[in-house]
């Protein structure tokens, strides 16, 4: 059985006053394994925080149908509740409390007796670096510890499945990198860990497997590196010395070259074989006389697949959202 | 039962919370005290010959336990609204906790704050010559705790609907004044005209007002304590079903 099963399923939102309804998602399918880090990619508006929200209960699914392990979303909630665990962007714990507080107060609620609560509370110390803060008010806390109790408070229960919604936002890259590693620990406890993310390197290092959402449709589904494939070959990546404006035309006769993106200054083209293709690029470049600044041979990024899937790049769309 | 211990756990939270801000805590203790000590002078007067300390207390403490109760649940309204921006309420409602818990916790917080300090100051009335009964003034406690429960009810809801504080904070002022002026907290509404009277008689304030004065006194058999129990127990049924609905729908 599948830990996270979704069909066809819709949300949308009633417009204010005389603006129209705004379809977030507008019909989803994908399945997630047992043991599985499975992300959600795409910019701000994407419709992920949505999805996740519909699957946590927190919103109610228009149409389609949804099931965490064998529980169905739409007519077993509570029972669906028991199962999961949820840190939401906005952390929720309860900042006028300790630690320790909020892991006893969020056991006890769940169930779990006040013994078990306690060795359960414990074991997360240690496997999420807590011990040392643990009876400091949280809102003392920094950004990173804060998130790392969020996150024993979300497993405490031992839940199925984990959803994390963009679970690294605001920290820095240390403790990002440090998240990451405590999400992989969970993961080889055997969790099941669904996240929404808009950065690629997230993506890429933390997931086993991603759906790429863009405008409330899944655009692309597989392992980062099966994804990344798809965009077949390399990335000749080439900078002129003076702006030589568009290099595009002259590479409209060589069949190494399938596509071209040109970004600030820099072309990118993608070739089959970055080997084979560079000294041909040189060659038609030295024919132009065009001299170059520097050049870079580099596997495609999900960026590049997010860019062939949507047409635009996942880093402009970031940058115009936190504009 | 699960529902209960649901609701100790809440509650005992929300209770470690309002005790570790000292600010708080030393204003509702003094609050009260401030009216007894600066605003019932001013009722000494009032009659001629003047009226003794003692006096004016009886005619006094009820109302000021009656605005305390009422002010008492006006704050939890904030509460909500900072557990919204941390995340804490959508963490709830993510676990199996039932929504009437959430909801219970925070009322039973703001009735045990409404009574600590209510005791309080008919202690200190009672040394300056405030007749206490000890009977009607357990039934007028009761009374009271289901007002503090209805606007507590009340307040959390609206937090949940706004979402934001400066909108809280108008609502909360403008409710809260005209629903006092017109319930005879301060003053027996029966000294105003005839329309202000028929205007109090749809405020349900009003009549948990009439019944404190009488109980104050130390009956408890009377029409008016009759009449405000009859408004005030459906109003407490109605209010925590609504809220209990808000709970379990607000917050998209």
């Amino acid at each position: 059985m599948n830990a996270i099963e979704i069909r066809n399923v819709k949300k949308s939102f009633q417009g204010k006053r005389n603006q129209k309804t705004v379809e977030a998602v507008k019909g989803i399918s994908l399945s997630v394994k047992p043991g599985e880090i499975f992300g959600f990619l795409g910019p701000n508006g994407a419709g992920k925080t949505t999805s996740l929200r519909m699957l946590t209960t927190l919103l109610p699914i228009d149409e389609g149908e949804a099931k965490i392990g064998e529980y169905d979303v739409k007519r077993n909630p509570r029972e669906v509740r028991k199962h999961i665990g949820y840190v939401g962007q906005l952390g929720g714990a309860d900042i006028e409390a300790t630690g320790r507080e909020n892991l006893m107060l969020s056991g006890r609620l769940y169930g779990i007796a006040k013994k078990a609560a306690q060795k359960q509370s414990e074991l997360l110390m240690d496997l999420l670096d807590l011990r040392d803060i643990i009876d400091r008010l949280v809102k003392t806390y920094s950004g990173g510890q804060r998130r790392r109790l969020e996150i024993a408070l979300g497993i405490l229960h031992k839940p199925d499945v984990l959803f994390l919604d963009e679970p690294t936002t605001g920290l820095d890259p240390q403790n990002r990198a440090n998240l990451w590693e405590h999400i992989r620990r969970l993961k080889s406890a055997g969790m099941t860990v669904f996240l929404t993310t808009h950065y690629l390197e997230e993506a890429d290092e933390l997931c086993d497997r991603l759906c790429i959402m863009d405008k409330g449709i899944i655009v692309a589904e597989g392992t980062p590196q099966i994804l990344k494939r798809e965009i077949s070959g390399d990335v000749v990546s080439i900078k002129p010395k003076n702006n030589q404006g568009d290099l595009a035309y002259m590479f409209d006769d060589e069949e190494d070259v399938l596509d071209i993106r040109i970004e600030g200054g820099k072309t990118s083209l993608y070739v089959k074989d970055g080997a084979i293709a560079m000294p041909k690029i040189f060659n038609v470049l030295k024919g132009r006389g065009v001299e170059l600044e520097s050049v870079s041979l580099s596997q495609p990024s999900l960026d590049d697949v997010f860019l062939k899937q949507t047409g635009k790049s996942l880093r402009d769309t970031g940058m115009e959202a936190s504009l | 039962m699960r529902i209960l211990l649901e609701i100790w756990l809440l509650f005992k939270r929300k209770m470690l919370e309002t005790i570790r801000q000292p600010v708080w805590v030393f204003m509702a203790l003094t609050t009260p005290l401030l009216y007894i000590s600066l605003f019932s002078p001013l009722l000494k007067n009032l009659s001629n010959p003047p009226l003794s300390t003692g006096k004016v207390l009886d005619a006094f403490v009820p109302g000021v336990l009656t605005l305390l109760a009422f002010i008492g649940g006006t704050g939890a309204g904030y509460g909500v609204i900072g557990e919204l921006q941390t995340g804490v309420i959508e963490r709830l409602r993510v676990s199996p906790v039932s929504r009437f818990s959430l909801l219970m916790g925070t009322i039973l917080r703001d009735i045990v704050a409404f009574l600590v300090p209510s005791v309080l100051v008919i202690f200190i009335a009672h040394l300056f010559g405030f007749k206490a009964h000890a009977g009607g003034l357990l039934v007028m406690l009761v009374l009271l705790s289901l007002l503090t429960a209805i606007v507590s009810a009340w307040s959390g809801s609206l937090g949940l609907i706004l979402k934001q504080a400066s909108s809280m904070a108008a609502l909360v002022a403008g409710l809260e004044l005209p629903l006092t002026l017109l319930s005879g907290v301060l003053l027996p509404i029966s000294l105003g005209p005839k329309w202000l009277q028929a205007i109090a008689h749809i405020n349900p304030l009003y009549y948990v007002v009439e019944a404190s004065r009488v109980l104050g006194t130390g009956t408890i058999g009377d029409t008016e304590v009759f009449k405000a129990f009859a408004v005030i127990v459906p109003l407490v049924i109605v209010t925590l079903f609504w809220a209990t609905r808000v709970y379990r729908k607000a917050i998209s």
